[in-house]
């Protein structure tokens, strides 16, 4: 087989770092190479340098050469010339990476204009067509849409056609189904192999996801720390990795983890019963209402002592509300909530403040938890103080610094601030944080989706313990299946606001019954228990 | 980068300075001696016309000097800095300087009985000096030779020393700047938390209040005030700083409805802590930095408001302004260029090295600046 892309000792440094370490890569035509990695291996850098993309401060240095092409493509001035024909990119974030204020089609068009100059203007339009018909999309009726008025999966198909339109050699994706929900993830994979095939084009495929790359690529190399420590086919190194990184990887998929301990359920501590948050569309210069989005239609949902409860569902199902409502964060527009007990729903906000130590929550972003203008101590110090927790400020500050180091954090911790950690160090701090005041329940919101899977894994595995240990409680927000299956022990999905199903851990994975539920166990691709 | 540094270098340097010749003042620019010696004794008189005022000044120079060359913990140095005024206040409420000054009184008689050891303020005249034992001495530029004479910016309209007006001037620039921004700070981060905190009605009634204050033009409404009421500093203060807290209303509302949102503020409302604390621990401190970059800038369009207004000659009665200066150039029959000069000058430099704090404080803060280009 020729080769179409052949990089030797490629070298990225900043400021004198080095990021990327000389690394080699080949490959031939109709060749999918993924390259995996976790955040800061430098995978991401390693692609934008092949087109020329890193800003002046990064110095490039080694060989690149692209079949057909006189001189070293990390030559700015090379890759200028065949950036877009040749050579193609598509990101992670389809939209920032298409013009606002440009139709699709016109933004295709101009991509054609500079690399096909000698086209008609009829020609250039039947070209743009041909391209969104390609990627199994309405072409007329895309052609004269905006960015804003598409999907994200349509989005990112828009500017899987815009690479291709000008038939590059190599495509080079970059996290290209990272940012959309897993059922559309699994269509635009399977697009993007059916196009690749059909134009015998070479991809390097860039992602930190090793789930997802089992389902698309033919050779694999993985990165860590700016080097690659493995390569090989796609079956060798996902059933039998050499390199002691790439088994860590592995083991750390969640569907690869040990299996957790599971307990019988105690007494239930929250209780809602439907559960309805409407929020008004206002128009016009009056403000008047024209209608209700439905983002809690209905909901009802318990959780019981020492229970996993997960809620799973695409990004606008209403996930993310459910947990802010429970947590009193969310006006209701209808329903109860019971708490422990207590009727929670009609009382006014001060009136959920003792019941705050008890249900504690963890958020997503990492970098948005916690306030940057204060130690990491005072932050969890505040709330011991306020719930009255530890006699006296001694006393508290143990209890802060043993949540702190049951998160397998430095003992130092407690005199830093956020900025001085990492975003999964952070993420442990958050949950150390609502460790500390003793909760019975955590609702925790997409805690794992921003991290690295070795990161994922050790969470998960701490929160299993906690579950099984101490009896906690958790309402665990998702969309990820495999984490799913490792920790649930009941399961709920949700679909535009309603539940449409619900059951335990084993019943779901066994038999789904609702079309949504089968398309994302599908699209998840777990191997089987 | 490199001219950037000077600059600020400038800027801090030029207010320290302001900020030094305020507090100490009086020892700069006064008509009696700071030392008599005769045989049976030595006098202070400068010393006798202190005033409470005179005192906190000195009181308050001394405080920030020692705070910024100690290193100490924040919690002691805020307890000392509050000890030491409440000290020179108590202290400076049982002064009494008399009422009425004879600026000459010590002049004469020192030509009458020549003393041992005299030891005279750098410029020998206070601010409302008229050298009436001169004769008439108004106008006359810098370095005219007089006998006996010497006054190194000239005099002004009335025959006093411009340099000690200048100087004395200064406390008025620094003062109005600092609390008239104080007072506006005050109330807009109040106001505009409230709004951005609670959104919904009360920021929809807010920004109604905001706007109206906004309509309200500053310099017309002091102008209105000083017709109908005395003319007195605080009084100056109190409404420039009522009519320019809309703006920083403004920037604490945007700052807030973005920060109510984020996952640390949402965190601290579900861990229960108490509103004051959300509030004032967990969003302003991340609030402060466009408030900040606002306030530099308020600072110096305060000195302006009053010096405008003293140009106009609605400022105050009788004190020193550096803006009052500034008419007395125009309003004689010939241009008098050195009353237009040194204070203009003055203004300048004061309001020129606000604008570049702000500007640096901007940048400071701005995290795009804070950082070259991120990984």
């Amino acid at each position: 087989m020729t080769s179409i892309l052949a990089v030797t000792g490629l070298t990225i440094a900043h400021r004198g770092v080095p990021l990327v370490r000389g690394i080699d890569l080949t490959i031939a035509a109709g060749e999918t190479l993924a390259l995996v990695g976790e955040s800061g291996s430098g995978k991401s850098l390693t692609a934008q340098s092949l087109l020329g993309l890193l800003p002046p401060a990064f110095q490039v240095s080694g060989q690149a050469h692209l079949a057909g092409v006189a001189g070293n493509l990390l030559d700015p001035a090379v890759a200028q010339r065949v950036r877009g024909a040749r050579l193609a990119m598509i990101f992670q974030e389809p939209m920032s990476a298409l013009n606002p204020v440009l139709t699709v089609g016109e933004q295709i068009a101009e991509v054609l204009a500079i690399h096909a100059p000698h086209l008609s203007p009829m020609g250039q339009r039947q070209r743009v067509l041909q391209a969104l018909a390609e990627v199994q999309l309405d072409p007329e009726r895309i052609a004269a849409s905006y960015p804003h008025q598409l999907s994200g999966g349509q989005r990112q198909r828009a500017m899987i056609a815009m690479a291709l339109v000008a038939e590059p050699l190599l495509l080079v994706a970059d996290e290209p189904t990272t940012a959309l929900d897993v059922t559309v993830q699994a269509e635009v994979l399977a697009l993007l192999r059916a196009l690749q095939q059909r134009h015998g084009m070479a991809m390097l495929f860039i992602s930190h996801d090793l789930a997802v790359v089992a389902q698309i690529a033919d050779r694999i190399a993985v990165m860590q720390q700016g080097a690659i420590v493995e390569t090989g086919t796609s079956a060798d190194l996902l059933t039998a990795p050499r390199h002691p990184y790439t088994q860590r990887l592995l083991a750390a998929q969640p569907d690869r983890l040990p299996p957790r301990l599971r307990r019988a359920p105690g007494e239930t501590l929250l209780a809602a019963h439907d559960l309805r948050v409407y929020f008004p569309i206002e128009k016009g210069v009056w403000r008047r209402t024209v209608g209700w989005v439905r983002a809690l239609d209905g909901v009802d949902i318990s959780v019981r002592a020492g229970e996993v409860v997960a809620v799973v569902g695409e990004s606008g199902s209403g996930k993310s509300t459910l947990g802010r409502t429970l947590l009193g964060l969310q006006p209701l527009t209808s329903g109860s909530i019971t708490l422990f007990g207590q009727e929670m729903a009609a009382v006014p906000l001060r009136a959920w403040r003792p019941l705050r130590r008890r249900v504690q929550v963890v958020f997503q972003d990492p970098f948005a938890s916690l306030n940057p203008k204060a130690t990491i101590g005072a932050q969890i110090m505040e709330p011991l103080t306020v719930h009255r927790i530890g006699a006296s400020r001694a006393e508290q500050w143990a209890l802060a610094q043993q949540a702190v180091e049951a998160m397998g954090l430095p003992s130092d911790t407690l005199h830093r601030y956020p900025h001085q950690f990492s975003g999964g160090q952070r993420q442990r701090i958050a949950i150390a944080k609502a460790l500390a005041l003793q909760p019975e329940l955590i609702v925790c919101d997409e805690i794992t989706s921003a991290l690295d899977v070795t990161l994922q894994a050790e969470i998960l595995q701490r929160l299993a313990a906690l579950v099984a240990e101490q009896g906690l409680a958790l309402l665990f927000i998702t969309h990820n299946m495999a984490v799913v299956r490792y920790l649930a022990d009941r399961v709920l999905v949700l679909y535009r606001g309603q539940v449409v199903e619900e059951k335990t851990h084993a019943e779901l994975f066994a038999a789904p019954e609702h079309p949504y539920t089968q398309r994302l166990l599908a699209a998840a691709q777990l191997e089987p228990v | 980068m490199s001219s950037h540094r000077w600059l600020l270098r400038f800027a801090f340097g030029w207010l320290a300075l302001l900020a030094t010749i305020a507090a100490w003042a009086p020892l700069l620019a006064n008509s009696f001696p700071l030392l008599v010696c005769y045989e049976e004794g030595c006098q202070f008189p400068a010393f006798r016309l202190f005033s409470a005022v005179d005192l906190l000044w000195l009181t308050g120079w001394g405080v920030a000097v020692l705070l910024w060359r100690v290193r100490w913990l924040w919690t002691i140095r805020v307890v000392v800095a509050c000890v030491a005024l409440l000290v020179a206040a108590g202290i400076g409420s049982q002064l009494e300087p008399p009422a009425l000054v004879v600026h000459e009184s010590w002049r004469t008689h020192l030509t009458a009985q020549p003393a041992q050891r005299v030891l005279w303020a750098p410029i020998p005249y206070g601010p409302r000096d008229y050298l009436r034992d001169f004769g008439s001495t108004a106008l006359e530029p810098p370095l005219a030779a007089a006998p006996q004479r010497w006054h190194w910016l000239g005099t002004d309209d009335q025959g006093a020393d411009l340099a000690a007006r200048l100087i004395h001037a200064s406390r008025i620039a620094l003062s109005i700047g600092l609390i008239a921004t104080g007072v506006a700070l005050a109330i807009g981060v109040v106001v505009g938390a409230t709004m951005g905190y609670f959104a919904g009605w009360v920021d929809l009634i807010g920004m109604r209040l905001v706007e109206i204050f906004e309509a309200i033009p500053t310099l017309f409404l002091l102008l209105t005030f000083v017709a109908f009421f005395e003319r007195s500093l605080p009084l100056m203060m109190v409404i420039i700083g009522l009519t320019s807290w809309p703006g920083y209303a403004r920037y604490t509302r945007a700052e807030f409805l973005r920060l109510r949102r984020i996952e640390f503020v949402q965190g601290a409302i579900a861990a229960g802590l108490p509103l004051t604390s959300i509030l004032f621990r967990h969003m302003l401190p991340n609030a402060v930095a466009p408030l900040a970059v606002a306030a530099a800038f308020g600072v110096a369009s305060a000195i302006l408001a009053e010096s405008t207004l003293s140009f106009l000659g609605l400022g105050l009665v009788d004190e020193p302004s550096w803006g009052q200066a500034l008419n007395q150039a125009v309003k004689a029959a010939a241009f008098n260029w050195w009353l237009a000069l040194f204070p203009g000058l003055a203004i300048l430099l004061t309001v020129l090295a606000y604008n570049l704090l702000g500007e640096a404080l901007r940048d400071a803060l701005d995290p795009r600046y804070r950082e070259g280009v991120g990984v």
